[in-house]
Protein backbone atom coordinates (compact mmCIF):
# COMPACT_ATOMS: atom_id res chain seq x y z
CA UNK A 1 0.00 0.00 0.00
CA UNK A 2 1.44 3.55 -0.45
CA UNK A 3 2.00 6.02 1.84
CA UNK A 4 0.17 8.53 2.84
CA UNK A 5 1.03 9.85 6.43
CA UNK A 6 3.89 10.89 8.31
CA UNK A 7 3.73 10.67 11.81
CA UNK A 8 7.20 11.37 13.69
CA UNK A 9 8.14 9.74 17.00
CA UNK A 10 10.60 11.22 19.23
CA UNK A 11 11.92 9.81 22.85
CA UNK A 12 13.27 12.67 25.42
CA UNK A 13 16.71 13.49 25.49
CA UNK A 14 18.38 12.53 28.65
CA UNK A 15 17.17 12.74 32.34
CA UNK A 16 19.09 13.77 35.51
CA UNK A 17 18.12 10.01 36.21
CA UNK A 18 19.20 8.13 33.44
CA UNK A 19 22.61 10.10 33.27
CA UNK A 20 22.76 8.82 37.22
CA UNK A 21 21.33 5.90 36.43
CA UNK A 22 18.19 5.81 38.42
CA UNK A 23 15.00 3.65 36.93
CA UNK A 24 12.97 6.83 36.47
CA UNK A 25 9.46 5.76 35.51
CA UNK A 26 5.84 7.38 35.85
CA UNK A 27 6.43 8.70 39.18
CA UNK A 28 9.60 10.52 38.90
CA UNK A 29 9.27 14.03 37.03
CA UNK A 30 13.49 14.15 36.05
CA UNK A 31 14.72 17.35 34.28
CA UNK A 32 16.27 17.19 30.86
CA UNK A 33 20.15 17.11 31.86
CA UNK A 34 22.16 19.17 29.66
CA UNK A 35 22.82 16.69 27.51
CA UNK A 36 19.21 15.71 27.47
CA UNK A 37 18.45 19.64 26.03
CA UNK A 38 21.39 20.04 23.29
CA UNK A 39 19.94 16.28 22.23
CA UNK A 40 16.09 17.93 21.87
CA UNK A 41 17.61 20.79 20.41
CA UNK A 42 19.41 18.93 17.44
CA UNK A 43 16.37 16.45 17.27
CA UNK A 44 14.35 19.62 16.29
CA UNK A 45 17.22 20.49 13.60
CA UNK A 46 17.02 17.06 12.02
CA UNK A 47 13.76 17.70 11.70
CA UNK A 48 14.13 21.08 9.98
CA UNK A 49 17.03 19.93 7.83
CA UNK A 50 14.52 16.96 6.78
CA UNK A 51 11.98 19.42 5.95
CA UNK A 52 9.49 18.20 8.48
CA UNK A 53 6.62 20.61 9.77
CA UNK A 54 3.61 19.47 12.07
CA UNK A 55 0.02 21.07 12.62
CA UNK A 56 0.11 18.99 16.01
CA UNK A 57 2.24 17.97 18.61
CA UNK A 58 0.65 15.02 21.80
CA UNK A 59 3.50 14.53 24.84
CA UNK A 60 3.42 13.48 28.14
CA UNK A 61 2.48 15.02 31.44
CA UNK A 62 6.32 14.60 32.37
CA UNK A 63 8.69 17.47 31.84
CA UNK A 64 11.66 15.39 30.15
CA UNK A 65 9.30 14.96 27.38
CA UNK A 66 7.11 18.66 27.45
CA UNK A 67 10.94 20.31 27.72
CA UNK A 68 12.12 18.18 24.46
CA UNK A 69 8.87 18.99 23.00
CA UNK A 70 9.47 22.30 23.63
CA UNK A 71 13.15 22.69 22.41
CA UNK A 72 12.08 21.01 19.41
CA UNK A 73 9.69 23.94 18.64
CA UNK A 74 12.32 26.43 19.37
CA UNK A 75 14.12 24.58 16.27
CA UNK A 76 11.80 24.50 14.10
CA UNK A 77 9.76 27.82 15.13
CA UNK A 78 6.45 26.58 15.60
CA UNK A 79 5.88 27.34 19.17
CA UNK A 80 2.29 27.69 18.02
CA UNK A 81 1.61 24.42 17.44
CA UNK A 82 -1.18 22.98 19.55
CA UNK A 83 0.42 20.37 22.12
CA UNK A 84 -2.01 17.74 23.47
CA UNK A 85 -0.39 16.32 27.12
CA UNK A 86 -1.55 12.78 28.28
CA UNK A 87 -0.69 10.89 30.87
CA UNK A 88 -1.27 8.07 28.80
CA UNK A 89 2.03 8.91 27.17
CA UNK A 90 3.89 8.66 30.16
CA UNK A 91 7.02 6.32 30.74
CA UNK A 92 6.04 2.94 32.27
CA UNK A 93 5.60 2.69 36.20
CA UNK A 94 8.09 0.73 37.56
CA UNK A 95 6.92 0.68 41.09
CA UNK A 96 9.33 0.50 44.09
CA UNK A 97 12.29 0.40 41.79
CA UNK A 98 11.65 3.86 41.44
CA UNK A 99 14.48 6.56 41.96
CA UNK A 100 16.63 2.90 42.76
CA UNK A 101 19.77 2.86 40.76
CA UNK A 102 20.48 -0.42 38.82
CA UNK A 103 23.42 -1.33 41.45
CA UNK A 104 20.72 -1.28 44.39
CA UNK A 105 17.97 -2.92 42.62
CA UNK A 106 20.44 -5.99 42.16
CA UNK A 107 21.91 -5.75 45.36
CA UNK A 108 18.38 -5.84 46.98
CA UNK A 109 16.38 -8.06 44.81
CA UNK A 110 18.93 -10.30 43.40
CA UNK A 111 19.84 -10.23 39.64
CA UNK A 112 18.36 -12.77 38.41
CA UNK A 113 15.20 -11.58 39.51
CA UNK A 114 15.80 -8.24 38.09
CA UNK A 115 16.97 -10.16 34.30
CA UNK A 116 13.37 -11.40 34.37
CA UNK A 117 11.81 -8.03 34.77
CA UNK A 118 14.45 -6.85 31.73
CA UNK A 119 12.75 -9.85 29.92
CA UNK A 120 9.52 -10.52 30.22
CA UNK A 121 6.44 -8.59 28.74
CA UNK A 122 3.89 -9.43 31.31
CA UNK A 123 5.65 -9.67 34.54
CA UNK A 124 5.72 -6.26 36.87
CA UNK A 125 8.23 -5.13 38.97
CA UNK A 126 6.92 -5.24 42.76
CA UNK A 127 4.07 -2.12 43.74
CA UNK A 128 4.69 0.88 45.25
CA UNK A 129 2.62 1.20 48.22
CA UNK A 130 -0.23 3.88 48.46
CA UNK A 131 1.67 4.92 51.27
CA UNK A 132 5.07 5.64 49.83
CA UNK A 133 5.73 9.21 49.08
CA UNK A 134 6.68 8.07 45.80
CA UNK A 135 3.16 7.23 45.28
CA UNK A 136 1.86 9.92 42.42
CA UNK A 137 -1.99 9.91 43.49
CA UNK A 138 -1.21 12.72 45.96
CA UNK A 139 0.77 14.53 43.26
CA UNK A 140 -0.63 16.89 40.44
CA UNK A 141 -2.03 16.46 37.66
CA UNK A 142 -3.04 12.87 39.34
CA UNK A 143 -4.74 13.74 42.66
CA UNK A 144 -7.82 14.40 40.64
CA UNK A 145 -7.52 11.13 38.85
CA UNK A 146 -9.92 8.18 39.79
CA UNK A 147 -7.52 6.23 42.21
CA UNK A 148 -8.43 3.17 40.38
CA UNK A 149 -6.41 4.20 37.36
CA UNK A 150 -3.39 5.35 38.97
CA UNK A 151 -0.55 2.78 38.61
CA UNK A 152 1.63 1.41 41.66
CA UNK A 153 3.24 -0.55 39.02
CA UNK A 154 3.42 -1.70 35.57
CA UNK A 155 4.74 -4.20 33.25
CA UNK A 156 5.41 -3.53 29.80
CA UNK A 157 2.26 -4.80 28.94
CA UNK A 158 0.58 -3.17 31.10
CA UNK A 159 1.70 0.58 29.58
CA UNK A 160 1.20 -0.61 26.06
CA UNK A 161 -2.94 -1.05 27.21
CA UNK A 162 -3.18 2.29 28.89
CA UNK A 163 -1.38 3.59 26.06
CA UNK A 164 -3.36 2.57 23.25
CA UNK A 165 -6.51 4.63 23.88
CA UNK A 166 -4.55 8.08 23.34
CA UNK A 167 -3.84 6.46 20.23
CA UNK A 168 -7.39 5.20 19.36
CA UNK A 169 -8.88 8.00 20.51
CA UNK A 170 -6.90 11.04 20.15
CA UNK A 171 -3.85 11.06 18.22
CA UNK A 172 -5.02 8.17 15.21
CA UNK A 173 -8.37 10.43 14.02
CA UNK A 174 -6.22 13.48 13.66
CA UNK A 175 -3.23 10.83 11.62
CA UNK A 176 -6.50 10.19 9.65
CA UNK A 177 -7.59 13.68 8.94
CA UNK A 178 -4.34 14.03 7.11
CA UNK A 179 -2.80 16.14 10.42
CA UNK A 180 0.88 16.08 10.52
CA UNK A 181 1.52 14.78 14.04
CA UNK A 182 4.53 14.70 16.19
CA UNK A 183 4.54 12.81 18.91
CA UNK A 184 7.13 13.31 22.08
CA UNK A 185 6.93 10.28 24.94
CA UNK A 186 9.06 7.74 26.49
CA UNK A 187 10.92 4.67 25.55
CA UNK A 188 8.35 2.38 26.87
CA UNK A 189 5.35 4.45 25.38
CA UNK A 190 7.02 4.18 22.33
CA UNK A 191 7.32 0.96 22.22
CA UNK A 192 3.72 0.11 22.70
CA UNK A 193 2.40 2.05 20.14
CA UNK A 194 5.07 0.49 17.63
CA UNK A 195 4.08 -2.77 19.16
CA UNK A 196 0.82 -2.04 18.35
CA UNK A 197 1.30 -0.24 14.73
CA UNK A 198 3.92 -3.04 13.54
CA UNK A 199 2.32 -5.94 14.89
CA UNK A 200 5.20 -6.86 16.70
CA UNK A 201 5.04 -9.95 18.64
CA UNK A 202 5.73 -9.80 22.39
CA UNK A 203 9.25 -11.22 22.49
CA UNK A 204 9.92 -9.01 19.40
CA UNK A 205 8.69 -6.18 21.56
CA UNK A 206 11.05 -6.91 24.32
CA UNK A 207 14.38 -6.46 21.69
CA UNK A 208 13.14 -3.12 20.10
CA UNK A 209 15.21 -0.24 21.20
CA UNK A 210 14.21 3.27 20.72
CA UNK A 211 17.04 5.54 21.44
CA UNK A 212 17.16 8.95 22.80
CA UNK A 213 16.89 12.16 20.82
CA UNK A 214 16.55 10.53 17.59
CA UNK A 215 13.84 11.55 15.31
CA UNK A 216 11.57 8.01 14.39
CA UNK A 217 9.41 8.49 10.76
CA UNK A 218 6.59 6.50 10.40
CA UNK A 219 4.75 6.71 7.15
CA UNK A 220 1.75 4.80 7.00
CA UNK A 221 -1.26 3.98 4.48
CA UNK A 222 -4.74 5.25 4.92
CA UNK A 223 -5.73 2.40 7.09
CA UNK A 224 -2.78 3.77 9.29
CA UNK A 225 -0.72 0.59 8.92
CA UNK A 226 2.98 1.64 8.36
CA UNK A 227 4.57 0.96 5.05
CA UNK A 228 8.39 1.87 6.07
CA UNK A 229 9.92 3.48 9.14
CA UNK A 230 13.67 5.43 9.49
CA UNK A 231 15.43 7.52 11.97
CA UNK A 232 16.62 10.79 10.86
CA UNK A 233 19.71 9.92 11.60
CA UNK A 234 23.12 8.00 10.03
CA UNK A 235 23.26 4.01 11.16
CA UNK A 236 26.38 5.24 12.91
CA UNK A 237 24.73 7.63 14.55
CA UNK A 238 21.87 4.94 15.39
CA UNK A 239 24.17 2.00 16.26
CA UNK A 240 25.44 4.62 18.91
CA UNK A 241 22.61 5.87 20.74
CA UNK A 242 21.09 2.43 21.16
CA UNK A 243 24.35 1.53 23.21
CA UNK A 244 23.10 4.18 25.52
CA UNK A 245 19.34 2.56 25.41
CA UNK A 246 17.77 -0.54 27.34
CA UNK A 247 21.45 -0.46 30.05
CA UNK A 248 20.13 2.41 31.96
CA UNK A 249 16.35 3.48 32.54
CA UNK A 250 14.75 0.88 30.90
CA UNK A 251 13.92 -2.37 32.78
CA UNK A 252 13.68 -4.83 29.76
CA UNK B 1 -19.81 35.28 52.00
CA UNK B 2 -19.79 36.15 47.79
CA UNK B 3 -17.80 33.54 45.62
CA UNK B 4 -14.51 34.43 44.79
CA UNK B 5 -13.28 33.14 41.70
CA UNK B 6 -9.31 34.49 40.89
CA UNK B 7 -7.37 34.63 37.40
CA UNK B 8 -4.53 35.47 36.97
CA UNK B 9 -3.38 37.83 33.81
CA UNK B 10 0.46 38.41 32.51
CA UNK B 11 1.69 40.53 29.92
CA UNK B 12 5.14 38.69 28.03
CA UNK B 13 8.47 39.57 28.46
CA UNK B 14 9.86 42.30 26.53
CA UNK B 15 10.55 41.52 23.01
CA UNK B 16 12.55 42.44 20.59
CA UNK B 17 10.22 44.89 19.10
CA UNK B 18 9.17 46.41 22.34
CA UNK B 19 13.31 46.96 22.85
CA UNK B 20 13.65 48.44 18.93
CA UNK B 21 9.94 50.64 19.22
CA UNK B 22 8.04 48.95 16.91
CA UNK B 23 4.96 48.17 16.37
CA UNK B 24 3.78 44.54 16.93
CA UNK B 25 0.95 43.26 16.53
CA UNK B 26 0.40 39.65 14.92
CA UNK B 27 4.05 40.18 13.89
CA UNK B 28 6.16 37.20 15.97
CA UNK B 29 9.57 38.41 16.97
CA UNK B 30 11.51 36.63 20.00
CA UNK B 31 11.64 37.94 23.48
CA UNK B 32 14.68 39.59 24.81
CA UNK B 33 17.28 38.11 26.87
CA UNK B 34 15.84 40.82 29.24
CA UNK B 35 11.93 39.41 28.20
CA UNK B 36 13.26 35.83 29.41
CA UNK B 37 14.35 36.92 32.92
CA UNK B 38 11.19 39.26 33.46
CA UNK B 39 9.17 36.25 32.55
CA UNK B 40 11.12 34.18 34.86
CA UNK B 41 10.22 36.51 37.26
CA UNK B 42 7.52 36.40 37.11
CA UNK B 43 7.29 33.00 37.49
CA UNK B 44 9.55 33.72 40.65
CA UNK B 45 7.01 36.14 42.12
CA UNK B 46 3.60 34.28 41.83
CA UNK B 47 5.72 31.38 43.37
CA UNK B 48 6.02 33.88 46.22
CA UNK B 49 2.66 34.38 46.40
CA UNK B 50 1.95 30.68 46.76
CA UNK B 51 -0.18 30.65 43.25
CA UNK B 52 -0.65 27.60 41.46
CA UNK B 53 -2.42 26.92 38.17
CA UNK B 54 -4.32 24.26 36.58
CA UNK B 55 -4.86 25.47 32.84
CA UNK B 56 -3.54 27.96 31.09
CA UNK B 57 -4.36 30.11 27.90
CA UNK B 58 -1.96 31.81 25.79
CA UNK B 59 -1.80 33.21 22.11
CA UNK B 60 -0.52 31.79 19.30
CA UNK B 61 2.54 34.45 19.52
CA UNK B 62 6.07 33.35 20.50
CA UNK B 63 6.67 36.18 22.92
CA UNK B 64 3.42 35.12 24.78
CA UNK B 65 4.13 31.59 25.00
CA UNK B 66 7.91 31.60 25.15
CA UNK B 67 6.55 33.47 28.88
CA UNK B 68 4.22 30.90 30.01
CA UNK B 69 6.77 28.48 29.39
CA UNK B 70 9.19 30.07 31.95
CA UNK B 71 6.47 30.81 34.11
CA UNK B 72 5.08 27.65 34.32
CA UNK B 73 8.94 26.45 34.79
CA UNK B 74 9.58 28.12 37.72
CA UNK B 75 5.93 26.98 39.08
CA UNK B 76 7.29 23.45 38.34
CA UNK B 77 4.07 23.12 36.05
CA UNK B 78 4.96 22.19 32.80
CA UNK B 79 1.95 19.50 32.92
CA UNK B 80 -0.88 21.88 32.73
CA UNK B 81 -2.98 22.27 29.65
CA UNK B 82 -2.08 25.09 27.42
CA UNK B 83 -4.60 26.25 24.65
CA UNK B 84 -2.98 28.69 22.38
CA UNK B 85 -5.47 30.99 20.51
CA UNK B 86 -5.53 33.21 17.85
CA UNK B 87 -8.39 35.16 19.98
CA UNK B 88 -5.69 35.84 22.72
CA UNK B 89 -3.30 38.08 20.23
CA UNK B 90 -2.27 41.68 20.25
CA UNK B 91 -4.27 43.81 18.43
CA UNK B 92 -3.79 43.49 14.88
CA UNK B 93 -1.86 46.96 14.02
CA UNK B 94 -2.31 46.57 10.36
CA UNK B 95 0.24 48.72 8.11
CA UNK B 96 2.11 49.90 10.71
CA UNK B 97 3.27 46.80 12.01
CA UNK B 98 6.98 46.01 11.82
CA UNK B 99 7.26 49.83 11.82
CA UNK B 100 9.58 52.09 14.13
CA UNK B 101 7.42 53.71 16.48
CA UNK B 102 9.15 57.34 16.23
CA UNK B 103 9.32 57.23 12.64
CA UNK B 104 6.29 56.88 12.39
CA UNK B 105 5.29 59.93 14.61
CA UNK B 106 7.43 61.73 12.33
CA UNK B 107 5.77 60.39 9.07
CA UNK B 108 1.82 60.57 9.95
CA UNK B 109 2.31 63.26 12.97
CA UNK B 110 1.79 62.60 16.87
CA UNK B 111 -1.81 63.36 16.54
CA UNK B 112 -2.64 60.73 14.14
CA UNK B 113 -0.42 58.21 15.97
CA UNK B 114 -1.99 58.49 19.23
CA UNK B 115 -5.62 58.12 17.12
CA UNK B 116 -4.27 55.22 15.40
CA UNK B 117 -2.81 53.93 18.87
CA UNK B 118 -5.47 55.17 21.50
CA UNK B 119 -9.05 55.50 20.01
CA UNK B 120 -11.34 52.77 20.72
CA UNK B 121 -12.90 52.82 17.17
CA UNK B 122 -10.06 53.90 14.97
CA UNK B 123 -8.71 51.17 12.67
CA UNK B 124 -4.79 51.49 11.45
CA UNK B 125 -3.98 51.86 7.91
CA UNK B 126 -4.99 48.70 6.76
CA UNK B 127 -2.33 46.04 5.78
CA UNK B 128 -2.37 44.34 1.79
CA UNK B 129 -1.96 40.91 0.45
CA UNK B 130 1.22 41.92 -1.01
CA UNK B 131 2.92 42.94 1.96
CA UNK B 132 5.63 41.33 4.30
CA UNK B 133 3.61 41.09 7.24
CA UNK B 134 0.47 39.36 5.96
CA UNK B 135 -0.85 36.68 8.41
CA UNK B 136 -2.44 35.25 5.41
CA UNK B 137 -0.22 32.94 4.20
CA UNK B 138 1.10 31.53 7.60
CA UNK B 139 -0.02 28.24 8.27
CA UNK B 140 -1.26 29.03 12.48
CA UNK B 141 -3.71 31.49 10.82
CA UNK B 142 -5.33 28.70 8.00
CA UNK B 143 -8.75 27.50 10.23
CA UNK B 144 -9.30 31.57 10.20
CA UNK B 145 -12.55 32.08 7.64
CA UNK B 146 -11.13 35.95 7.51
CA UNK B 147 -7.51 37.24 8.82
CA UNK B 148 -7.50 40.75 9.63
CA UNK B 149 -5.89 43.44 7.90
CA UNK B 150 -5.83 45.81 11.13
CA UNK B 151 -8.12 46.02 14.40
CA UNK B 152 -9.65 48.96 15.78
CA UNK B 153 -9.05 48.51 19.36
CA UNK B 154 -12.72 47.25 19.70
CA UNK B 155 -12.55 44.92 16.88
CA UNK B 156 -9.76 43.36 19.17
CA UNK B 157 -11.68 43.34 22.20
CA UNK B 158 -14.60 42.29 20.06
CA UNK B 159 -12.92 38.66 19.20
CA UNK B 160 -11.34 37.85 22.55
CA UNK B 161 -14.43 38.21 24.58
CA UNK B 162 -15.69 35.43 23.15
CA UNK B 163 -12.86 33.02 23.81
CA UNK B 164 -13.49 34.42 27.46
CA UNK B 165 -17.08 33.17 27.64
CA UNK B 166 -16.11 30.16 26.21
CA UNK B 167 -13.31 28.56 27.54
CA UNK B 168 -12.08 30.83 30.21
CA UNK B 169 -15.85 31.29 32.37
CA UNK B 170 -16.29 27.15 32.12
CA UNK B 171 -13.31 26.52 33.39
CA UNK B 172 -14.06 29.07 36.69
CA UNK B 173 -17.43 27.16 37.14
CA UNK B 174 -15.39 24.12 37.56
CA UNK B 175 -12.87 25.01 39.91
CA UNK B 176 -10.07 25.44 37.67
CA UNK B 177 -7.34 27.94 38.42
CA UNK B 178 -6.37 29.81 35.10
CA UNK B 179 -3.09 32.01 33.79
CA UNK B 180 -3.66 34.02 31.30
CA UNK B 181 -0.33 34.75 28.93
CA UNK B 182 -1.37 37.47 26.72
CA UNK B 183 -0.28 41.12 25.14
CA UNK B 184 -1.30 44.50 26.25
CA UNK B 185 -3.95 45.97 24.41
CA UNK B 186 -6.01 42.44 24.26
CA UNK B 187 -5.40 41.87 27.97
CA UNK B 188 -6.48 45.22 28.86
CA UNK B 189 -9.88 45.67 26.97
CA UNK B 190 -10.79 42.52 28.26
CA UNK B 191 -10.61 43.53 31.82
CA UNK B 192 -12.70 46.86 30.93
CA UNK B 193 -14.80 44.54 28.52
CA UNK B 194 -15.97 42.29 31.39
CA UNK B 195 -15.47 46.17 34.35
CA UNK B 196 -19.15 47.74 32.84
CA UNK B 197 -19.28 49.70 35.83
CA UNK B 198 -15.16 50.79 35.28
CA UNK B 199 -14.85 49.71 39.00
CA UNK B 200 -10.53 49.05 37.62
CA UNK B 201 -9.00 52.20 37.05
CA UNK B 202 -6.27 51.09 34.27
CA UNK B 203 -6.60 54.54 32.01
CA UNK B 204 -3.18 53.45 30.53
CA UNK B 205 -4.59 49.97 28.71
CA UNK B 206 -0.36 49.53 28.31
CA UNK B 207 0.19 46.92 30.59
CA UNK B 208 3.78 46.45 31.97
CA UNK B 209 5.92 43.45 30.44
CA UNK B 210 5.86 40.19 32.96
CA UNK B 211 3.87 42.08 36.23
CA UNK B 212 1.36 39.51 36.95
CA UNK B 213 -2.11 41.01 37.51
CA UNK B 214 -4.20 39.25 39.62
CA UNK B 215 -8.18 39.63 38.79
CA UNK B 216 -10.56 38.63 41.55
CA UNK B 217 -14.09 38.11 40.07
CA UNK B 218 -17.42 37.93 42.07
CA UNK B 219 -19.89 35.04 41.54
CA UNK B 220 -21.38 36.41 38.17
CA UNK B 221 -17.31 36.12 36.70
CA UNK B 222 -17.58 40.36 37.23
CA UNK B 223 -14.28 41.96 38.09
CA UNK B 224 -14.07 42.92 41.76
CA UNK B 225 -10.71 43.44 42.25
CA UNK B 226 -7.36 43.74 40.66
CA UNK B 227 -3.94 44.00 42.00
CA UNK B 228 -0.57 43.66 40.48
CA UNK B 229 2.06 41.68 42.05
CA UNK B 230 5.22 43.79 42.57
CA UNK B 231 8.30 42.23 42.84
CA UNK B 232 9.58 41.32 46.95
CA UNK B 233 11.91 43.97 47.83
CA UNK B 234 14.54 42.98 50.26
CA UNK B 235 12.75 40.64 52.81
CA UNK B 236 9.87 42.78 53.53
CA UNK B 237 6.32 43.01 52.69
CA UNK B 238 5.51 42.80 49.60
CA UNK B 239 3.63 46.03 47.51
CA UNK B 240 0.83 45.61 45.59
CA UNK B 241 -0.11 48.46 43.61
CA UNK B 242 -3.97 48.18 43.82
CA UNK B 243 -5.67 49.04 40.57
CA UNK B 244 -9.11 49.67 42.09
CA UNK B 245 -10.26 52.96 41.92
Amino acid sequence: MEACHKLVLLRHGESNYTRDNLFCGFGNDADLSDLGEKEAAVAGQRMLEAGLSFDIAFTSVLKRAVKTLYLVQEELDCHWLPVVKTWRLNERHYGALQGLSKTETAKKYGEQQVKIWRRSYDVRPPPLDKDDSRFCGNIAPYRDFDPTIIPVCESLKDTVERMLPAWHDVIAPDVKAGKRVLIVAHGNSLRGLMKYLKQLSDQEIIRLEIPQGLPLVIELDEDLHPVRDYYLASEEDVKVAKTKVGVKDNVN
Amino acid sequence: MAKVHTVVLVRHGESEYNRDNIFTGWCDPDLTAKGQEEAKDAGKILQEYGFQFDVAYTSVLKRAIKTLYLIQEELDCLWIPVTKTWRLNERHYGKLQGKNKDETIKKYGREQVQLWRRSFKVCPPPLDEKDEHWSGNDKRYSGLSFVPTGESIEEASKRSLPFWHKHIVPALKSGKRPLICGHANTLGSLIKNLDPSSKIDLSDLSLPNALPLVLELDESFLPSQCQFLQHPSGGKLHKKRNCNS
